[in-house]
Parts: structure tokens; sequence; C-alpha cells
């Protein structure tokens, strides 16, 4: 016991003295214990003990020093880098330091997001933010949802179907929105047999009547009556599992990973709320404080038109700021849309921005909506000189949703150039179907038929024309106008 | 020779090197042996002792030698035996003689009550 304790003691001292004496000194320490019994001996050999170690520590400690001064003043004779040489770390104190910083981050990193209130499911998350938001009513047409509120498998999805997405009104946090809600239920209460009948059948009708392939929504249906009769459910008694289980049900049945079930221990808000002036009017002078997201509208060296959009904005409110930009780029040999950083946004912009593009209307394909007199470009647009201009787009990882839509239609139709990388792939979304205070589900309602494919740019992106890095796209695009231009006459 | 921790010498080196004087010893037989010869009033700790005996060592005052054969303690090759170098006995006779002219200032200076020393 003592030599244990002794042993840690000897710790303290500089890690070369250990190394040549520890031994030594537990030696002896060995031997005095074992030669000075009694209760006397042995405090007074302790007591030597603890007054060496307090008087040769400091000594052991402050010799280090000299040594490293007499290296610096030895600059005559030859370089004397062993008096330097402290031995190397070890790989257990390595490995240690590494753990107590990780466990300290973790720490941290948990305290700062730690505020005591159960997290909410993803679909409490979406409703909410559509209830905070101010929604537009021609965005709700334009998303061809009625409920408003998307239940996408993506988040750059809610971008272009939601009833109001806007870089101005960014994502709250729900737990604060929501606080109050959370309140009143502590904790989540297990559900009954009654319960779940009433969501499956719930959500069969809403299958059946919503899914846009009429034939897979029946049998999914039939599929999720069936599980539940067979009594696959009776396992699942909090509302997430059996949220889970119905959606692995419907994707087993229907190949859809956009088909889900969502349970929100909060209650559901029952609708977006409803327009006032007040909101609309917030919205549109935030939207405007912005210039609706169009970040650079400029006119390069060469006739370059440069249009740097980070999110295609509801025209009714944006339109005016749409139609100048495109203006102030009217007289360009060349346009460059930069959609690097662009997450998506309304679909009626997307295609008034293609509008200027074509000296004729064209159909402008939408993965969410089936075809109408809506889906064509308003073009030839009066006054407008860019519809037989050389296109650019500039595309990144994380061009989403709405800005992927106008990177793929322009392509399709051989009326762009893609410069940079494959986009980040988000094509399709359910609608938001309310089930009851707690359940939703998310179900595509419309799944048009692709004019150009089989499939489109869900889960792959939109593969560029030219590929590099998101960084150089501006350059390259630059120069492969140019070089067009070289070979064009004035 | 830079003499960094040994000038002045310490006393525990001088009692180290005094030690040594007649036969090699290892740590613990120092310690005991400085004990002995100061009447019992300097114990040596380990780290001191060790501390002490790496400076006589990097100076050279003092060496390392091999056990001796005689010894058959179960642990003896672990120990390491010291041994008073040319210089070392320079040394302590040297500072002997210090403290001996020390001690003539002493008498001279009549601090002593009788004539024992």
């Amino acid at each position: 016991m003592s030599e244990k304790i002794y042993a840690l003691l000897l710790r303290l001292y500089p890690v070369h003295f250990r190394r040549t004496y520890s031994g030594e000194a537990r030696l002896l320490l060995r031997d005095r214990l074992r030669d000075e019994t009694g209760l006397y001996a042995r405090m007074r050999l302790w007591l030597d003990l603890l007054r060496d170690l307090a008087v040769s520590l400091p000594g052991e400690h402050s010799a280090l020093r000299p040594a490293i001064e007499t290296a610096a003043g030895n600059t005559t004779g030859t370089p004397s880098f062993s008096v330097l040489d402290r031995p190397p770390l070890r790989r257990g104190a390595l490995l240690f330091a590494a753990l107590l910083s990780l466990i300290g981050t973790g720490a941290f990193v948990l305290l700062l997001n730690y505020e005591g209130i159960p997290p909410t499911s993803r679909l409490a998350q979406l409703a909410q933010r559509a209830q905070e938001r101010p929604s537009i009513p021609s965005a709700a047409t334009a998303a061809s949802s009625p409920s408003g509120i998307p239940t996408a498998a993506n988040a750059g999805d809610a971008a272009v179907a939601s009833s109001a997405p806007s870089p101005v009104a960014p994502p709250q946090n729900p737990r604060h929105a929501g606080a109050p809600a959370t309140m009143q239920i502590p904790a989540a209460p297990p559900i009954d047999a009654a319960e779940r009948h009433r969501v499956i059948a719930a959500a069969a009708k809403d299958l059946r009547a919503s899914y846009f392939d009429p034939k897979v929504g029946e049998n999914t249906a039939a599929a999720l009556l069936a599980r539940e009769k067979n009594g696959d459910d009776n396992a699942a008694t909090t509302g997430a599992a059996f949220a889970a289980l119905l959606t692995t049900q419907m994707h087993d049945a229907s190949h859809d990973m956009h088909l889900v079930v969502e349970y929100s221990q909060n209650k559901l808000p029952d609708g977006p709320p409803p327009q006032t002036p007040e909101s609309r009017a917030l919205f549109a002078r935030a939207m405007h404080q912005q210039n609706c997201t169009f970040r650079k509208v400029e006119v390069l060296p060469h006739d370059i038109g440069y249009i740097k959009l980070d999110f295609f904005p509801d025209p009714s409110v944006c339109a005016t700021t749409a139609i100048a930009a495109m203006a102030a780029v009217n007289h360009a040999r060349v346009i460059v849309f930069d959609l690097r950083d662009n997450t998506g946004g309304f679909p009626a912009m997307v295609s008034l921005m293609a509008s200027y593009l074509f000296d004729h209307p064209v159909y402008w394909y939408s993965p969410r909506s089936a075809p109408t007199e809506q889906s064509f470009t308003h073009s030839p647009v009066p006054g407008s000189l860019l519809a037989d201009k050389p296109v650019y787009v500039l595309t990144s990882s994380r061009t989403w949703s709405g800005a992927e839509q106008f990177s793929y239609d322009l392509k399709m139709l051989h009326r762009a150039t893609l410069v940079g990388e494959t986009t980040h792939g988000g094509a399709h979304a359910g609608v938001f179907h309310r089930i009851d205070d707690h359940f939703g589900m998310g179900i595509p309602e419309q799944r048009p038929l692709n004019p150009y494919s089989d499939h489109d740019w869900e889960g792959v992106g939109v593969t560029p024309d030219v590929k590099v890095k998101s960084a150089d796209a501006l350059a390259v695009a630059q120069k492969l106008a140019q070089n067009r231009l070289a070979t064009q006459p004035q | 020779m830079p003499k960094r921790k040994l000038d002045p010498l310490p006393s525990a080196a001088f009692q180290i090197l005094l030690s040594l004087a007649d036969e090699d010893r290892h740590g613990y037989g120092i310690m005991r042996q400085v004990e002995e010869q100061s009447g019992g009033r300097v114990r040596l700790g380990p780290g001191t002792l060790y501390s002490s005996v790496q400076s006589l060592l990097e100076e050279n005052f003092i060496e390392e030698v091999g056990a001796p054969g005689d010894d058959d303690a179960p642990n003896s090759e672990r120990r390491r035996y010291y041994r008073l170098t040319a210089a070392g006995r320079k040394l302590a006779r040297s500072e002997a003689d210090r403290l001996a002219d020390l001690l003539r200032v002493a008498r001279a200076r009549k601090i002593f009550r009788g004539d024992h020393v």
C-alpha cells in the first residue's frame, strides 16, 4: 500500500528523473519498509518522504531550465540537440488527452442544447413552421397544395411546395415555438388499439382519395388494413413507434419514399393561420429588404449579364424586382444565372424567369404538378432581347429543388449550358394530410409524366454539362462565354 | 566544468561523497551510511538522494558500478552501486578543508562554550 502511494507520488517528478531513478527509489522504500516497522518508525518514514518531496521536487523541475540555457549558450562548439531532446509524449497520454477533450466538447455541446423540453417530431416542426409564417394564396395554388404544408422527405423540398417558404423567415426553433404546447403534455401517452384503428382507417381513406396512382393507393391502403387485422401493429404502443411502423408498411407496399406517417407529441395545428393584410405586408417588407434574394445583377466584361439569385421568391411580392433584374441584363450578349446558393422557391417565379429565354411558350415540366395551362412559359416577354442569347446556369451541390427544376428544364430544352457540380437532388414532396391532433401523413398527390426521361433528378441531382468545382464555375462559364462570343459576329 | 547544482556543494551531496569514501554502496546503503555517520540526524529521502546522485554522476564525482559479486540478494541485479571517483575524493577533501577552515574561524571567534571540538 505504502509503496503504491509512493509510486503515485513519484509521478510528480520530471519524466527523465522518473525513467532513471523511480525503480531505485521504490527499491529503497521497500528496504526501509522492511527495516523500519512499528508505528513510530512508519510515521517517521512518511514524514521523511513528504519532506523529501517538498525539498527535491522544485530542484528537479528547475533543473530542466539550466539545461536548455546551456544549450542555447553553446554556439561555438558542435550543435548539441540532444540536450533539448525531451522524451516524446507517450501514446497513452495522447489518447487520454484526446478522450478528455472529446468528453469536454461533448458536455459543452450537450449543455448548449439542453433546454429541458422533449424534442418534437419533424412533422410538428414543419407544421409549426408553416403556422408561424405568413402564407400567400398564390403560392398555395402554385404548389397545388390545399393545406399548403408539405411533409417532404428532405427539408429542401419544403422550399417549393410549402405555402410560404421564405429565406427571410428561417425555420424557427420548434422547441421555442412549441414550448407552451409541450409544457401541457409532459410525456407521450401510450396509444391503444382503438386509436391505432382510427389512424389506420383515416390513412387508408386519404391514400385512396389522394395518392397520385389510384391503384397503388388502393393496394397500400389495403396492405395497412390487412397488417392491422393480422395483429402486426399490436406491439406499437407509442405514437412514434406506430408512425414509423405504418411508414415502413407503406414503403413496402408502394416503394414510394415520400409516403410517410408522422407522429407529433404536440397538438398539430388545424391548418395554416388565416392571412391578414399585416402578415402579408410584413412578409413583403422582409423580402424587399433582401432585394427578393437577387444578390447580384450586373453586366460583367464582354457584355456578360450576370444574375445571382439565392431563392425564387413569391412573384406576387417580387415580380417587380425580378422584371427589373431581367431588364438590367436585357442588352447583354450572354446571360449567366448563378444558382449555386439557390435552395428553390416558388414554381411561378421559376417559370416567370424562364419565360424571358424563349420566343414562344414552351412546356415547363414540374415533377410535382400535373400539366395545366399554367405549365407553359409566358413567352415571348414583350421587349425581351434574351430569347436567343446563350444562357449559362451555375450549379453546385447546394442547388436545390426549384433551382434544380430551372436547371433541369433549361438543360432538357437545350436552352442552357450547366456549369458546376451535380445538384442536390430534391424533386418530389408529399402533401400534408392531418389525421388527428397528433398524427399526420405525407402523400404525393401528383406525379406528372416526365417528357424527357423515366426519372427526374430526385435523389440523383441534375448533372451539369461542364463539370467543374462550384467555386470555379463562374470563371469557367465566363471563359466559355467569351470563346463563344469570339466566334460570333458582333 | 560547470558545477551548476554542486557549487556550493550541498550538504546532502557532501554526505553522499563521504559515505562512499570506504566502499561502493547502493542507494539504500548510502542512505543508511549517511544516517549512521550523521548520528541519525540526516536521513536522505529518495528524491533528495537520487537527485544528488544524478548531479554527482553528471559531474563525474561518482560513477556507477556493477553489483559486487558477493551480494546474493534476490534483487541485487537491479540495484546500482556507486563508487567515489578521484575527482569526487578531491572534491570531498577540498570541502572538508573548507569546513575545517570555517571551524578554525569559529573557534577563533570563540563561539564554542567548551573545548570539546
